[in-house]
């Protein structure tokens, strides 16, 4: 086989001495002949003659040989491919169209999958992750749900050491640090690792070393690995970096080493900058740390299984070392019921090949969504070119007539037609993988939100190619096959009778072509609809009335426990803040709470009231905030009835609240909740004290936009029963809020220079909660515009391309005396006729489709009437005038000048 | 001249090659002529046929050319068996023996 292609291609390379070796053998062969025949008696002459005559053609003997020799296979697709270039350089402007157009497709496509391959297909940058397994917990509680990704560090570490299945496990914990002393935050991604966490996923150090257990008992001092990106970022990737120190959240921290290049962990879509063992947190958070808690959920954990230890082994004995695990970490303050269910608990193991990821829950829906639209483009631009390709090879008649005249077969001439479409299809793609780069890295950037920095390792792997070269091929022959065979079916006696028999024939040929514009019309419709009905749910969601006004509101989030400042100490110095920023030029109220709404915080337990059929359970959840007295002003959340907080509220004052509507109406259902008391769910063995409702306030989004309101309670800041080292400023501006961000950083600074300030505005919290819709609703839009425009290029070309064939008739109609707006109609009546069928098929496909979006839209129903009688309604205008331009010039068209033709 | 020439069945020319060419390294023309002389005249060998032939052959791997001087002192492009030629010659005759004993059998008793 090989051989075989190595005798071709030498055969190719060295046409020239094969050539003439051939011409020398044949020539040999016929001098020998001739001497022969003289030999038995003929002139020279007659020889010659009768040795010509036995030998046949000399030129086709050589094809024949070449054949034989297999050079003809490799030699036209070269000619086809040189010929091909030739054609398409002969119509610069409709092959760069069509390239243009297939770039765009297939760089969309490939940039959406290259997203859905790293986030959800690609294999981990580490040894072996095939045999990587993510620990997870089942609760018993709620068997349908999704199994808990996080620990405790109790049940961590008694896991780690009660099992001998694993040859390595370890535990990780993405979070923030903070490396600013004092002043504006300048937060870096962190992670927590334990001992075997390097060890077991193989990476190695790029410099100096990395964390191994010894470096991960309880006491530890602070050291810390860097990844390489921010090692080079931050550290200009020098030597010394490795030995020198760093202050994460206002600790010093000894860099120990650097990881290998490529490695970002375990989560896709995060990275981390710096990770530093776990025994660490304690210096963090002091004698009351989270490595003893035994509520404190923090700890991802996965493991290598030793080998020969099988999936369904492996998930047995998970189950069996469970029960004495949980009951070792049990937490000693729930509620007994709450204990029981705990201990029923257990391990159980999950693939971890291609890593975890929060981006895969809340962005694989998008992803198929947006896969599904870019796919639908990518064939619309295929059924535009196929169309140009059609009207190509109607005027490309003769030339293909006289090909076939001259003896070539129907085979040779389609595969010529198909080496063209190829070639388009493949310099499509090459442009194509440059959109997509550069499109892939846009979309990244888009879907970052401040508080989430989306990383991804976008490079293309061979996945990603084999897919755009997949894509290349099948589009090249998608558009190509028809056009094609159509334009090779060619009767050489009507080509013979002249042009009005091609006329004939070709209008006939046409057909084909208003299916391709109808199908065009009717997946653009598809597309209009579903970009209608996400930008219409996103204007719903941005402009209805969320219960606070986003606008010109500057969220300063401080925190006092980094800054080391004493707990006694720490609610004066909020005060103290908080009358600073109040009195700064510019702001127009200040206040400060705990929560901000729509922030990913929640804090929330449930109520007992003292009613008849009070809510119980789940169903008497109730979400809190503590907040300043200024607070429902500053965020401009109306007060409905009593009052609101004021400086009597204080941590000795009795307790007291203001709730919002639906909390009033679903736990006080007479109407009479202002005056009431109601008590929070106590920890066990605390009181639980009494709190009365002092006043209502209006309903307001409290985690998200599209929840209904949340049952909502305020109470007075200087209540708040835990320690509450973290809390923001909500700043009312006059102006634009960022641009006091420096005068809040300056009074801040007058009261302490050590507290470190987190800023962004509440409209941009909101902005970063719609980050799916907002993604779904520009790039439908975008995609379904460009659906539209290609539709229209596709339906204007197919009609200028018919009227120019249909121009001699039109002349003999009017020369006879056709009204000229009789032609109109002839021409419009093929659009209408076009737009019909294609609007028909498109609603049909529409409302079909449409139920997949279902659950991305918001307060409107897929099938909405109003979206799709608009779609409709642009569609056909937009369709209308593209056919009316060359329906005017058809006309126009001048008898004389029609007629003159030829 | 006058004899009555057959055509040759499909495949046999291969056949017919590679026999001619396992005594002695031989040029297309001498192949040709060999043939005719050993059948008597009876098969024809033209050359439309034979070149491609002799460059499927070379192609397939079963004979080599290379280039040497003929009789006459001129330059002639020689073919050589080589030994996947040679098993396959033998496989081909083996295979070519049986089915003309066979085709005899029954030409001779049906």
């Amino acid at each position: 086989m090989f051989s075989d292609l190595l005798f071709r291609l030498r055969s190719l390379f060295r046409r020239g001495t094969v050539e003439s070796e051939a011409d020398a053998e044949l020539r040999f062969h016929f001098d020998q002949q001739v001497t022969k025949l003289m030999k038995s008696g003929l002139t020279r002459e007659e020889a010659k003659r009768r040795a010509r005559l036995a030998f046949g053609g000399h030129e086709q003997l050589k094809e024949e040989i070449r054949d034989a020799r297999g050079v003809n296979l490799i030699e036209t697709l070269f000619q086809d491919i040189r010929y091909g270039l030739r054609v398409l350089a002969r119509t610069p402007v409709i092959s760069c169209v069509a390239i243009l157009s297939l770039a765009l497709g297939i760089g969309a496509n490939t940039a959406i999958f290259s997203l859905i391959d790293t986030v959800m297909l690609r294999m981990l940058p580490v040894e072996r992750p095939e045999e990587l397994t993510e620990v997870r917990m089942s609760e018993p509680r709620s068997p349908d749900a999704e199994p808990q990704p996080t620990f405790t560090n109790p049940l961590w570490e008694a896991l780690r050491d009660r099992q001998d299945f694993y040859s390595g496990i370890f535990a990780w914990s993405l979070t923030q640090f903070d490396l600013s002393q004092g002043g504006a935050v300048h937060d870096v991604d962190g992670m927590f690792a334990s001992g075997d966490y390097f060890s077991t996923l193989g990476v190695r150090p790029a410099a100096g070393r990395l964390i191994t257990p010894a470096d991960d008992k309880r006491g530890c001092p602070g050291t810390a690995v860097l990844s390489y990106g921010f090692w080079q970022d931050h550290f200009g990737g020098a030597e010394s970096a490795v030995g020198s120190t760093l202050s994460l959240d206002n600790h010093i921290f000894n860099i120990i080493g650097v990881s290998a290049p490529g490695f970002f962990g375990l989560e896709v879509g995060n990275k981390f900058d710096v990770a530093i063992p776990v025994c660490a947190a304690q210096i963090f958070d002091g004698p009351k740390t989270r490595l003893d808690h035994r509520s404190w959920w923090w700890l991802h954990v996965a493991g290598r299984s030793k080998p020969g230890v099988t999936a369904d082994e492996l998930k047995a004995r998970l189950g069996v070392v469970s029960p004495q695990i949980f009951l070792d970490a049990l937490p000693q303050d729930w509620e007994q019921k709450n204990q029981q269910d705990f201990l029923k608990r257990s391990f159980l193991p999950t693939p971890a090949r291609t890593g975890t990821s929060y981006l895969r829950r809340q962005f694989t829906q998008p992803l198929h969504i947006l896969m599904g639209v870019v796919g639908l483009v990518l064939l619309i631009a295929c059924a535009n070119i196929a169309s140009l390709m059609l009207a190509r090879a109607s005027a490309r008649h003769k030339e293909i007539a006289v090909r076939k005249a001259l003896g070539a077969s129907r085979a040779r001439l389609i595969r010529q037609l198909l080496t063209e479409c190829v070639l388009l299809s493949t310099a499509g793609a090459l442009l194509g993988v440059f959109f997509a780069r550069w499109g892939s890295a846009l979309l990244v950037r888009y879907i970052s939100t401040g508080d989430n920095k989306v990383f991804l390792d976008l490079s293309f792997d061979w996945r990603v190619l084999t897919f755009t070269a997949a894509a290349a091929v099948f589009t090249g022959i998608l558009f190509g096959v028809l056009p094609a065979f159509r334009s090779t079916r060619v009767s050489l006696t009507s080509a013979m009778k002249g042009p009005l028999a091609v006329d004939a024939e070709s209008r006939a040929k046409f057909r084909p072509g208003k299916w391709i514009v109808a199908s065009q019309v009717a997946l653009s419709l598809v597309l209009l609809v579903a970009s209608g009905l996400f930008l219409r749910s996103l204007v719903k969601l941005v402009t209805m009335d969320v219960g606070f006004d986003r606008n010109n509101v500057l969220i300063v989030r401080a925190n006092l426990h980094n800054a080391k400042v004493p707990l006694e100490q720490q609610p004066a110095m909020f005060d103290e803040m908080e009358r600073r920023l109040r009195t700064l030029p510019g702001v127009v109220s200040a206040s400060r709470s705990i929560m901000t709404p729509v922030s990913n915080y929640v804090w929330n337990n449930s109520l007992d009231v003292d009613e008849p059929n009070a809510p119980t359970g789940d169903a008497a959840l109730a979400f809190f905030n503590f907040v300043s007295p200024a607070y429902l002003g500053t965020v401009r959340t109306p007060l409905l009835a009593g009052r609101g907080f004021n400086d009597g509220d204080t941590k000795t004052a009795p307790r007291v609240a203001v709730v919002n509507e639906i909390l009033a109406r679903k736990f006080f259902p007479n109407g009479d909740a202002l005056g009431k008391y109601f008590r929070v769910h106590p920890e066990p063995g605390k009181p639980a004290l009494p709190i009365q409702i002092v006043g209502l306030a209006k309903d307001a989004k409290y985690e998200s936009l599209r929840e209904e309101a949340h049952p909502t309670a305020y109470f007075p800041i200087a209540q708040v029963p835990e320690d509450a080292e973290e809390q923001v400023f909500e700043l009312r501006t006059a102006a634009r809020p960022s641009v006091l961000v420096t005068a809040v950083q300056e009074a801040v600074a007058g009261v302490s220079k050590e507290v470190p300030l987190d800023f962004t505005t509440l409209a941009r919290q909101v902005d970063d909660s719609l980050v799916e819709e907002r993604l779904l609703a520009t790039l439908s839009t975008f995609f379904g515009g460009l659906a539209l425009v290609l539709a229209m290029i596709g339906l204007y070309g197919a009609l200028s391309y018919l009227v120019a064939q249909r121009q001699r008739e039109f002349g003999i109609r009017m020369a006879l005396g056709a009204p000229r707006d009789s032609i109109l109609r002839l021409v419009m009546r093929d659009v209408i006729l076009v737009l019909a069928g294609g609007v028909t098929a498109g609603v049909c496909l529409s409302l079909a489709a449409v139920g997949l979006l279902q659950k991305m839209l918001f307060g409107l129903a897929a099938r909405d009437t109003v979206t799709l009688l608009a779609c409709i309604g642009v569609l056909s205008v937009v369709a209308f005038f593209a056919g009316y331009v060359p329906a005017r010039r058809a006309m126009r068209t001048d008898p004389m000048v029609a007629l003159r033709y030829e | 001249m006058a004899q009555k020439r057959i055509e040759l069945p499909q495949g046999t020319l291969d056949l017919l090659i590679l026999r001619t060419l396992a005594l002695e390294p031989q040029h297309g023309w001498a192949i040709s002529e060999r043939i005719q002389q050993i059948s008597s005249d009876v098969l024809l060998i033209q050359q439309g046929s034979l070149y491609p032939a002799l460059h499927r052959l070379e192609r397939r791997g079963w004979i080599k050319a290379k280039w040497g001087t003929s009789e006459n002192n001129r330059r002639a492009k020689y073919y050589e068996l080589t030994k996947t030629g040679r098993k396959q010659l033998e496989l081909e005759q083996d295979s070519w023996k049986k089915l003309a004993a066979a085709v005899a059998q029954i030409l001779e008793t049906a």
